[in-house]
């Protein structure tokens, strides 16, 4: 096989699997602070494109307002789901709280549905079609630019998580009785964090219904965004950033090998079997601080 | 359910270990299974083939799963893809000529094995990363199917069942699918309702309240673990394979997707984790109630003069089911299994509340 | 209410928590704690020394535990129904048993996390003023938490509590498992704090004879229930105590050491 050809999928891969890590970066957001591992994070990423979609044309919003009026948007929906749904169920058995955000993740995906319809409709961002050139390599623009993004929230989130604010949530996510102990108000932190990670849902879902439409499929990202989140440990943002790159170069090198051998579609394949690998070698992932339980 | 105990009167253990010590409660039982063997004479064909039949079928599968989550603990997000197994593996005994009896008991043994495999996940890892694993094994499963046309019978995807024959005889009537499905709902009730009697199901219980606490007390949690998965596996192979049988007639791999596993978690979560008569009023609660919202919708619509575009008619009940879910862990976490345990509770001793129950 | 109310800064009043409906933890504890005082509530494991402090605190609502009986009062007000954060507010710190310091933070963090209710003037200043106390954490205020050592961590986890201005600082067996000698200098500290900066100090401990050598009063809880309340220096010489909480057998010959241990006579 041809190894530029190769190396170009490698790139891609790189780039698609730090978008990725957008949607991975939520739900280890929300994990680190209240240990609620959340299936419902894809059925946010595609709400936080349709509300985006919804500023945009049917308030006629152009698109650089529609982005931010659909984070901030999000963001209260964030701390809506955590009050409503999540704040009674704590202290209840994992299958409860998985149960719960299971059930979350239809309700968001069908009522976004039963709102805005199911077809698929463009998000024009401005990103143009045409290729970057990397010597004879083409890289696809629109995953350099989701890339970027990526990298620039991580950036955000760490230096977020050295202010004030930021050490408080840090404190809830190591030990929440003791931060209660000192006046801590773990409700609020954990609200906050679902915030966040509604924020980089919406973000997440920009760019990729960009690359890929806005329509049910964003929600599928969930596999994606919990192989990563797993693969880099659930607790630990730069694992995940890490553990996206890993992924995404593994996928795409593996789809540019396998897809003609078995006829396609051998990337969520190649997910899967990274998450069970992930979780039969090394559960606790690359950077995962939590100590799993073992029998 | 409308009955009192003026006091419990059991004179020898084996009275008092009865799998229902309350004689009304046999009573009920006895008339209730009356009713189901008559169903056929009384119940039009199209009610007995499209609300019967599926309610009976998936009540065996949602005890199946109830087994591994309700009484093992352990998560189970992938059960479809077992059921799908055994449908499967029935279908090409069944292509291949052999006998249904047979087949289902390929399918149950063919979906126990690689259920095992589900197992060796489980006893590795637990909660979250146990739900992940079989997650994951769902989606490799649903793939598999889908791509390897040895399976899913090529391109078209949809792989007819033969006629199911039952000792040579062919069973084709709805009176007789139905009879299946009664038939093979009852043995798997009746094998959990004594399951709680016997040291595995005491076992499974150790292993779920706390498995390292079990094994220093004697009970090996691998082993139980094992059997946990070996015997829901077993189950739901079945289980896929009488679905396929008596009601769909054909296999596809949408009728065993993920969506599927987790509408079966939906039914033990709402029927209640544990819970016999709740996996009961689960499926029932599940399967009846896209069609029960449907009606509703439209009736509501009317009522109120809005017209709905089609888009919104096919996924408010999906929304509607979502909200369900949410709705019933926030106010009822132990489902409609342990409304009606309640009501039992407070009818037996009424008017008297106050009496120990 | 022939107490000295006005005087005391936390007053429990027949306090009875009971734990998931069910489990009885502790059966009427009543107590006083006089501004600017310092006491100790000493007894054995299991006797309900943490579910009082936690009473107090609110944090029994973690555990699902409830106060079902009784009232406390916190400088006159009662504060059965506030959430933990509104008693902190109030000025009533905690340090919790097993130290329980945030170990992925620096000391430094741990301090500014503790100071979520204060402006950033406030902090500053009340940092200074932890670390005057405890110069050894700002020595190591760069390094993870879970890093330093047992001492360093209590004292990290005390600094912690000071950084909420506290009125009134309770602590959960700051003794457990650290070595005599570091004992002697964290008590030290705390009588210190108590001297200069007039902060009452409710003293929870099963080390006897270092909690009652610096609080002036001390109360004995046995299963729930206060069974003994004297001035330290009664207390000391109380033969019971002696011989159950402070080691007593040690001056003893042990010719003389009867076939019966000596019943504590204030049980039933």
């Amino acid at each position: 096989m041809d190894p530029l050809l190769l190396l170009e999928s490698a790139i891609n891969g790189a780039l698609v699997g730090l978008m990725y890590a957008l949607v991975a970066m939520g739900i280890v957001l929300i994990y680190k602070s209240s240990s609620v591992p959340n299936l419902a994070q894809g059925s946010m990423t595609m709400l936080g494109a349709y509300v985006v979609l919804a500023y945009a044309n049917n308030a006629g919003a152009p698109i650089w307002l529609a982005i931010p009026l659909g984070i901030v948007t999000m963001f209260f929906v964030g701390i809506g789901i955590e009050r409503v749904a999540l704040r009674r169920l704590a202290g209840r058995p994992i299958i409860m709280i998985l149960m719960m955000t299971l059930g979350l993740e239809i309700f968001l995906r069908a009522g976004t549905m039963t709102i805005w319809g199911g077809t698929a409709r463009p998000m024009p961002i401005g990103i143009s079609d045409a290729p970057l050139f990397l010597g004879p390599m083409l890289i696809n623009r629109a995953y350099a630019v989701g890339a970027l993004v990526a990298i620039v929230m991580f950036g955000l989130f760490v230096a977020f998580f050295r202010t004030r604010l930021g050490v408080v949530l840090r404190a809830i996510s190591d030990d929440y009785t003791a931060a209660w102990s000192v006046g801590i108000s773990v409700e609020r932190g954990v609200a906050l964090s679902w915030a966040m990670s509604a924020v980089v849902a919406t973000v997440a879902g920009v760019l990729w219904s960009s690359v890929q439409g806005a329509d049910q499929s964003l929600a599928l990202l969930l596999l994606k965004g919990v192989t990563v989140a797993v693969l880099g440990g659930m607790d630990s943002l730069g694992g995940a950033l890490l553990a996206s790159v890993l992924l995404g170069v593994v996928e795409g090198v593996a789809s540019t090998v396998l897809d003609p051998m078995i006829g396609g579609a051998s990337r969520d394949l190649v997910d899967a079997a990274m998450l069970i690998l992930t979780i039969m070698i090394r559960p606790h992932g690359l950077f995962g601080r939590h100590d799993i339980e073992r029998v | 359910m409308l009955f009192r105990q003026a006091g419990i009167f059991h004179t020898n253990y084996a009275a008092d270990r009865a799998l229902f010590p309350v004689p009304a409660d046999r009573w009920m039982i006895a008339l209730l299974l009356l009713f189901a063997v008559a169903a056929p004479l009384y119940m039009n064909s199209l009610y007995l083939s499209s609300y019967m039949l599926p309610w009976l079928v998936w009540t065996a599968g949602t005890l199946g799963l109830n087994l591994i989550l309700g009484w093992a603990g352990q998560f189970h997000l992938g059960y479809a893809a077992v059921m799908g197994i055994g449908a499967y593996a029935a279908v090409h005994a069944m292509r291949a000529g052999i006998p249904f009896e047979i087949a289902m008991i390929l399918a149950g043994l063919t979906a126990a094995v690689i259920g095992i495999g589900f197992a060796f996940a489980a006893l590795r890892v637990k909660g979250l990363y146990l739900a992940l694993s079989t997650l994951a094994l769902q989606f490799v499963m649903d793939w598999t199917i889908a791509h390897v046309p040895a399976i899913s019978g090529g391109t078209q995807a949809t792989l007819q069942a033969p006629d199911i024959r039952l000792l040579g005889i062919p069973v084709t009537s709805d009176a007789g699918l139905y009879y299946v499905a009664l038939a093979w709902c009852l043995l798997v009730t009746t094998f959990m309702l004594n399951l709680k009697r016997t040291a595995l199901g005491r076992a499974l219980v150790a292993v779920r309240e706390k498995d390292y606490a079990a094994a220093v007390i004697g009970v090996n949690s691998f082993y139980f673990k094992l059997v946990a998965f070996a015997t829901s596996s077993f189950i739901g192979g079945i289980t896929g394979a009488i679905l396929i049988g008596t009601f769909y007639h054909a296999a596809t791999p949408e009728q065993f997707s993920v969506d599927v596993s987790i509408q079966a978690l939906a039914m033990v979560i709402v029927g209640g984790l544990g819970s016999i008569i709740g996996s009961y009023f689960g499926a029932a609660f599940i399967l009846l109630m896209p069609g029960a919202m449907n009606s509703f919708i439209s009736w509501a619509a009317n009522l109120f003069g809005l017209s709905l575009g089609i888009e919104t008619l096919a996924h408010l009940p999906q929304a509607l089911y979502g909200a369900l879910i949410i709705g019933f862990l926030l106010l009822e976490p132990l489902g409609l299994g342990k409304i009606y345990g309640n009501i039992r509770d407070y009818l037996l001793v009424w008017p008297f509340g106050y009496v120990k129950k | 209410m022939s107490e000295p109310i006005a005087a005391s800064v936390l007053s429990l009043n027949n306090v009875e928590v009971v734990y998931d409906y069910v489990s009885l933890a502790i059966k009427g504890v009543s107590l006083d704690v006089p501004e600017g005082g310092m006491v100790a509530l000493l007894g054995a494991n299991g006797a309900g020394k943490s579910t009082t402090l936690k009473s107090i605190s609110g944090l029994l609502t973690a555990e699902r535990g409830e106060v079902r009986r009784g009232d406390i009062r916190f400088r006159g007000q009662s504060i059965g129904g506030l959430m933990p954060q509104d008693r902190v507010r109030l000025g009533i710190a905690h340090v919790l048993e097993g130290r329980r310091v945030f170990e992925h933070l620096t000391p430094a963090e741990n301090l500014m996390a503790a100071s979520a209710l204060h402006s950033r003037q406030d902090m500053a200043r009340n940092m200074e003023r932890v670390y005057t106390y405890f110069p050894r954490l700002h020595e190591r205020r760069a390094t993870a938490a879970g890093y330093l050592s047992g001492g360093e961590q209590q004292m990290l986890a005390i600094g912690r509590a000071l950084m909420t201005q506290p009125k009134l600082l309770m602590l959960d067996e700051p003794s457990l498992g650290l070595a005599p000698f570091l004992v002697a200098e964290i008590f030290q500290i705390l009588s210190r704090i108590n001297r200069d900066e007039g902060l009452s100090i409710l003293l929870v401990e099963q080390n006897a004879i270092a909690a009652l050598e610096i609080v002036s009063h001390g109360y004995l809880i046995e299963s729930g229930r206060i069974v003994m309340h004297d001035t330290a220096a009664a207390l000391k010489k109380n033969p019971d105590i002696q011989e159950f909480y402070l080691g007593g057998a040690e001056n003893k010959n042990f010719r003389d050491i009867k076939h019966y241990r000596r019943r504590k006579r204030w049980l039933t």
